[in-house]
């Protein structure tokens, strides 16, 4: 009796033992690399390999990764890259799970993030650094004032820049006229073509950012956000943008009934010709469609004169990574003109470069004009006409939670 | 030490391949799950009271219409999958030897994974699918408005036919394994003894099924109402499957809000545990009932 009993206790306690959750959060992991000089650490980082774990969605963003920053990474600094495809909220939520566990060796050197991931894995102390400044790429070419807040949260060199986004819409001359110009044209046309229009259900991350759109057009522009969190503009400004929303309602694709459930399934209804209107966060992307074959030769990108949102997205490193040093040195890489002018190429990208065009020289400035875009982006100087920055991220997160509320389910 | 304590404990080290991973990951996921959704443990400090998260999924309207939601898919899916196997799983067991080969091919669905059955639907009968241009080719529609809003008609057809789709070879496995064991003869006698092929069917064969049928009921129940990849494909947007909700809330959103995901996946089990119970309870009442008559 008393055997059984202490092997079913035994038994009951393993998972405890195992899982170890009454355990105290880890210390910081001790900074391996104290104000090392930044020659030191491609050293250090020399024939060493850095698992780089970014979001595996757009095969021709995996491709350059895999070839370009591969090949170049091996060449000049020996260094093997091994990109892992994964979702970045499933990466913080594995890196939370290793912090509660307290693994201080990790798997994970590098992650591609930014927005609310970022916020969160700083929040939880998932991160390592700051780092950012002591990149030499970032010292030399990149406007500091540029990187100082991600959706709205201090980076505080926890994130490295590493490209920019920015909001734009996607038609199809073929089938489209002249396509709305302005968040008010844009409700005539929907309402002038039932069943033509839909966007991707918040949270996704560009039905988010459309929904954005709306509320800084209907509200007085993006101004009156930038001071950070207060509760009382968000309660007298959502109410305008839930109208808009449930105006447009009855004449969107379902009737509205259903929405998208992300970006790539708004795009293969664009495609498949089911809405005459796509939308992407990247400027880049309809002209990357054309090339991959999935979107006609027709098709054109449009930003809205009210404003177009556009982003800055970043590499940060682990608080656990196994090799912070090879980390840095691809980041900083990452930022260079050579691989900032290679990503920004269409056929391998098309993203935007993160460097300030007057730190750099005239011949540098001269390459980064000679890339030619292809006919469906935007050019640099169109988007800069109507950019706005993004919102802080509780703002994000309230519109979020409450489009649910007020549009879905209403 | 006594003898039985003994051999008890004996018996739980045989068992312990089986128990320790059960107990580590299953229990374990569980209480880590149950701790979570009172705030304990959380990845972010919880300011909040115990059981917070609770209180704010049950004041939810959302919640309950996505629960009922989830559950109808569940019943139609789990019910429709049952009765198809069953009248197929018969069919196939009549054949004659020669053909029982080819029957064979009912087993392709299993092999496919969820996800991929998920597509299946998607392709064929979205209003720009298969299906509508064939009838768009044949001249039955003109535009794909008028073709059936199969996916999006807000009844969740879609979801229910692909997991009508993977279920019905699973019930079929499991109905065919009694099949092959029942004795022809006592269908002979009766069919002897002048009843009718559906007597014969309700009365002497679909008695024999019924452990296969409960039991393939109750996993493809539970399995539809809580899994995630077909819905993630073919779900609408309202009422969402449960399962989506948790996914956004655990991934999507801000990491305070952890607790609310896993106080929904709480009473999901909890949703689980009761319904088997009360399951067999019924089964086991309505048995005796047929006994005692």
């Amino acid at each position: 009796m008393t055997l059984r009993w202490n092997l079913t206790c035994l038994l009951l306690i393993l998972p405890i033992v195992f899982f170890n959750p009454f355990a105290q959060p880890a210390r910081a992991s001790g900074d391996p690399l104290p104000d090392t000089p930044f020659e030191q650490i491609r050293e250090q980082a020399r024939g060493t390999r850095v698992n780089w774990y970014m979001y595996g969605g757009w095969a021709h963003v995996n491709a350059w990764v895999d070839t370009f920053v591969a090949k170049e990474m091996k060449q000049r600094y020996d260094i093997d890259l091994k990109r892992v495809p994964m979702d970045a909220g499933v990466f913080v939520n594995k890196l939370l799970n290793e912090k509660a566990a307290e693994k201080k060796t990790g798997t994970i050197d590098l992650l591609w993030i930014n927005g609310e991931n970022f916020k969160n894995a700083k929040q939880a102390g998932l991160l390592f650094g700051p780092f950012a400044g002591r990149l030499p790429n970032v010292q030399q070419y990149v406007d500091p004032g540029s990187i100082s807040h991600d959706f709205g949260f201090p980076v505080e060199g926890y994130e490295a820049p590493f490209g920019r986004a920015q909001f734009v819409f996607e038609y199809d001359t073929a089938r489209t006229g002249t396509p709305p110009d302005t968040v008010a044209a844009l409700k005539e046309w929907i309402m002038a073509h039932p069943g033509q229009f839909t966007y991707p259900q918040p949270p996704d991350f560009t039905g988010s950012a459309f929904v954005r759109h709306i509320l800084y057009a209907v509200s007085g522009g993006h101004d009156p956000y930038m001071d950070g969190w207060d509760p009382d503009l968000y309660e007298k400004n959502a109410p305008l943008l839930w109208d808009w929303l449930n105006q447009i309602k009855p004449f969107l694709w379902q009737k509205g009934r259903t929405y998208p459930r992300d970006s790539a399934f708004l795009d293969t209804l664009f495609a498949r010709g089911e809405v005459a209107l796509g939308m992407s966060y990247h400027p880049p992307h309809a002209q990357n469609m054309i090339i991959e074959g999935s979107y006609p030769d027709t098709v054109r990108t449009f930003a809205l004169k009210d404003g177009s949102i556009f982003n800055t997205h970043f590499t940060a490193i682990p608080f656990n990574a196994p090799n912070k040093a090879g980390a840095m040195v691809l980041a900083d890489f990452l930022v260079s003109v050579d691989a900032q002018i290679s990503k920004f190429q269409p056929e391998n990208w098309g993203d935007f470069p993160v460097l300030d065009m007057n730190r750099l020289t005239l011949s540098d400035r001269q390459r980064f004009e000679a890339v030619d875009l292809g006919p469906a982006t935007l050019t640099p100087e169109q988007l800069a006409k109507t950019a706005v920055p993004e919102i802080p991220a509780p703002y994000l997160e309230a519109l979020e939670q409450d489009w649910k509320t007020h549009v879905l389910d209403r | 030490m006594s003898w039985t304590g003994n051999r008890t404990a004996i018996l739980l080290l045989k068992l312990s391949p089986l128990m320790l991973p059960f107990l580590v990951l299953f229990c374990g996921g569980v209480f880590l799950t149950v701790c979570q959704s009172l705030g304990l443990f959380t990845p972010l400090p919880h300011t909040g009271g115990l059981v917070d998260a609770y209180a704010v999924i049950l004041s939810d309207p959302s919640f309950f219409a996505s629960a009922g939601f989830s559950f109808g898919v569940a019943l139609a899916s789990a019910a429709g999958s049952v009765a198809a196997a069953t009248f197929l799983a018969y069919r196939v067991w009549q054949l004659p030897k020669k053909m029982a080969g080819a029957a064979l091919v009912y087993k392709i669905p299993l092999i496919l994974p969820h996800i991929a059955v998920a597509f299946v639907v998607l392709v064929f009968w979205s209003r720009s699918g298969i299906l509508a241009s064939l009838a768009h080719a044949l001249g039955l529609i003109q535009s794909m408005q008028e073709f059936p809003n199969v996916l999006y008609s807000g009844w969740g057809v879609g979801m229910i036919l692909a997991y009508t789709l993977k279920g019905t070879p699973f019930a079929m496995l499991l109905i065919l394994a009694l099949l092959v064991r029942f004795d022809v003869r006592q269908i002979q006698t009766a069919a002897m003894l002048g009843a009718s092929k559906p007597r014969i069917f309700f009365a002497i064969v679909l008695p024999r099924l019924a452990p296969a049928l409960h039991t393939s009921f109750i996993i493809l129940f539970l399995y539809s109402f809580g899994a995630f990849d077909i819905p993630y494909i073919l779900s609408e947007s309202r009422p969402g499957m449960l399962s989506l909700h948790v996914f956004d809330l655990y991934f999507k959103h801000d990491l305070a809000r952890r607790p609310e995901a896993m106080a929904i996946l709480t009473l999901m089990f909890g949703f689980a545990v009761l319904f088997i119970i009360a399951y067999s309870r019924t089964v086991t009442r309505l048995e005796n009932g047929v006994r005692k008559l």
